[in-house]
């Protein structure tokens, strides 16, 4: 007991929870941006897509790429990174995704081996060692003791501008309307009019476009090789299940509650103990709350 | 094409390269036919030894299991270009026969019952880490194949098997820690407290833990703390041991990836004092992720690239496999494949008994890239082998590796 208050202590430090609470921001941004395409390709298309954390792999090379070698200027590179592959992808939509449209379970399989040949094509391709984006600045903001890395501070702008976009343009566009009636119930949207195959190629380019988006930022905050898909997969699905398959404002949720989660309990009591607290909500919402904090339950 | 590679796993590259090259031999074939008959007559003229290499090839080890592969065959090739190696009035053509041992430990032991049962395979460079080492050991040694491991688990050499025929192929920081810690003790006399991070599983509790008892005994306090695989944010961590006032931080045997993205988050988090890694030197892959944060870096490190046959090794390296950042496993194995190579020579036989004796008496062998090596560890691990050879602790300086002390063994 005597232990579990010291450590707790740890954070009635200001500088540390200020740095905790900056962090704990930063994390959510990443995970909500990582979260949202993966919820949406599900809660539009029933598509449990395996392969999402490769399109952030994917993302991540192109803004390398377009940085290291074009030596594009980061806020060039990052929106054409992103649109490029996102656009890409279209092909893998035609070839691959479009088959699995409605078949979840199918897709699980079908796509988790799209997500082992992306992961090894990436090895061939770039080879496995770790590669390192310039930071867009180096610098630090000082708020009192408090440290702010500029970098991760613009990750959070740009993941807040990204979250309020992708809200608008659900919630106040003709294709985000047509999305919200594909998603509540596919036969009746397409007897009032919906074009379901046309809504479903936009709703897969926005969600990877989102993903493209997440995993160049993270690669820019972390490091990028073919494996960097394997974690922000990982972070998705806790996050969304979470939130609630399915739900938008449910990633949004989840995502700040794991972030936040990990800064404060990572540092208060170790890496272990956030990861057993993740985890272990995860598996109590499962069996109490199968449909997330903000999801609807399935019929 | 000098060697060939069975290929498992991730690393079909090689496949490609090899058929490239084969269409330039039959095409040089075309041409210049009775040459290509004559050359075609000469190889089948020897025998062909088989030497199996074990390491990841998929998943998260991969670059240390491509590193190793790339190293064997590189040598394979440098053999087999001076004529094979001689053994009882016949010359060998070396094969390399690798498998990828998933970085687990049943995966070590599939890819090991392979190599000895299917492909009778008497001489193994590999695993890379301990969980399959201490897996593959268990095949190798009753089937009396040879097996230059790495992994740094004291059980990989210290274990119960009364004849064993498994040899350890670089130090460890059993070996190369104590000397370290002290250099540090008596050379960065403001550091009392050390922050260490450490992977959550068999491998860094293995490594960490003697570590940190070597930090104590030279009156260092030490915070030891674990993180689960896989995490890419560390900043909590650090955080941590940042309000528990640490002096410096250390590394241990953190893989590169896990170690640059440490480094870079410890520098975000305004930490301004020592960070060292006395363990798993990579120190090219850490400045390539921390960038400018690597400036001050300490490392352990063992590879001298400016040795005169390690700049050669280079050279054919980067030919082959492009100017990308060189594992410190590559040159490893590259030397492992050299040390059994020379004690096939040395022992005049292939019989693994009389090799597994002239490998217990190659002190002194020295091809040129860790300079002269020997056998130490009857007292730690009750048998004579743990090979030692030169190391250093260097210095980020200026963006460069600076080697600031020298240990030789």
């Amino acid at each position: 007991m005597l232990e579990f208050l010291s450590r707790l202590e740890i954070l009635l430090n200001p500088t540390v929870l200020g740095q905790v609470i900056v962090n704990g921001i930063s994390l959510s941004a990443i995970y909500i941006l990582v979260a949202l395409g993966f919820t949406l390709l599900f809660g539009i298309m029933r598509v449990v897509n395996f392969a999402h954390g490769e399109f952030a792999m994917l993302g991540a090379f192109a803004f390398y790429h377009l940085t290291k070698d074009l030596n594009w200027p980061w806020m060039i590179a990052l929106p054409a990174g992103v649109i490029g592959v996102a656009a890409a992808s279209l092909v893998l939509e035609w070839l691959v995704f479009r088959w699995f449209y409605q078949r979840m379970f199918e897709s699980m399989i079908g796509l988790l081996g799209l997500n082992m040949m992306l992961i090894y094509g990436g090895v061939l391709l770039w080879d496995t060692h770790e590669r390192n984006i310039p930071a867009a600045s180096q610098e630090v903001l000082m708020v009192g003791d408090i440290i702010i890395p500029i970098d991760r501070l613009i990750v959070v702008v740009i993941a807040l501008a990204a979250l309020s976009a992708f809200y608008l343009f659900i919630r106040h566009t003709r294709a985000g309307l047509a999305m919200r009636a594909a998603a509540q119930d596919v036969e009746t949207a397409e007897t009032q009019g919906v074009d379901t195959r046309y809504i479903y190629k936009v709703a897969f380019f926005v969600a990877i476009l989102l993903a493209a988006l997440a995993g160049s930022l993270w690669g820019q905050i972390y490091a990028v090789s073919p494996h960097l898909g394997e974690r922000p997969l990982m972070m998705a699905f806790i996050v969304v299940i979470l939130g609630g398959m399915g739900s938008i404002p449910g990633a949004a949720l989840g995502g700040a509650l794991l972030g936040f989660t990990e800064s404060i309990v990572g540092t208060a009591f170790g890496a272990a103990a956030s990861a057993f607290l993740s985890f272990g909500v995860v598996i109590v919402l499962l069996v109490f709350r199968p449909w997330g904090i903000l999801g609807t339950p399935e019929n | 094409m000098q060697s060939r590679i069975w290929i498992e796993g991730a690393a079909t590259r090689e496949v490609q390269h090899m058929s490239f090259e084969l269409m330039k031999s039959l095409r040089a074939g075309l041409i210049g036919g009775v040459v290509f008959a004559a050359s075609s007559f000469a190889v089948l003229a020897q025998e062909t030894l088989k030497i199996g290499g074990l390491g990841p090839l998929s998943g998260g080890g991969t670059s240390w299991g491509l590193a190793a592969q790339r190293g064997m065959d590189l040598a394979i090739n440098d053999l087999n270009a001076a004529g094979g190696i001689t053994a009882g009035g016949k010359t060998y053509k070396l094969e390399l026969v690798f498998y990828d041992d998933l970085y687990s430990a049943q995966g070590g032991k599939a890819a090991a019952e392979r190599l000895v049962h299917q492909d009778k395979i008497k001489y193994i460079v590999g695993p890379v880490g301990s969980p399959p080492a201490l897996a593959a050991i268990s095949v190798t040694n009753p089937a009396k194949v040879i097996a230059l491991t790495n992994g740094y688990a004291p059980g990989v050499l210290k274990n119960d098997t009364p004849d064993p025929y498994n040899f350890r192929l670089y130090n460890t920081n059993l070996e190369f820690g104590p000397p370290i810690i002290k250099w540090i003790r008596e050379s960065l006399k403001d550091i009392k407290k050390i922050g260490l991070l450490a992977p959550n599983d068999a491998v860094g509790q293995a490594v960490a833990k003697p570590l940190a008892e070597d930090y104590k005994k030279e009156g260092f306090e030490v915070i030891l703390d674990f993180f689960e695989r896989g995490t890419k944010e560390f900043t909590p961590l650090i955080l941590r041991m940042m309000a528990q006032k640490v002096d410096a931080f250390e590394f241990d045997g953190n893989s590169p990836g896990d170690a640059g993205l440490m480094l870079k988050q410890i520098r975000q988090a305004g930490f301004r004092g020592k960070v060292f890694q006395v363990g798993g030197p990579a120190v090219d892959e850490i400045i390539e992720i921390a960038g400018p944060a690597s400036e001050g870096f300490m490392t352990y490190d063992f590879v001298d690239w400016d040795m005169p046959k390690a700049k050669l090794l280079r050279e054919a390296y980067q030919a082959k496999y492009g100017k990308g950042i060189i594992s410190p496993f590559m040159p490893a194995f590259y030397h492992g494949v050299y040390l059994m190579a020379e004690a096939i020579k040395r022992a005049d036989s292939i019989e693994t008994d009389k090799v597994r004796s002239a490998l217990e008496n190659i002190d002194g062998f020295d091809i040129g890239i860790y300079g002269p090596v020997k056998w130490i560890g009857k007292e730690t691990y009750g048998v004579n082998r743990q090979l030692m050879m030169q190391y250093f602790f260097s210095e980020v300086k200026g963006g460069k590796i600076v080697k600031i002390k020298k240990f030789t063994p």
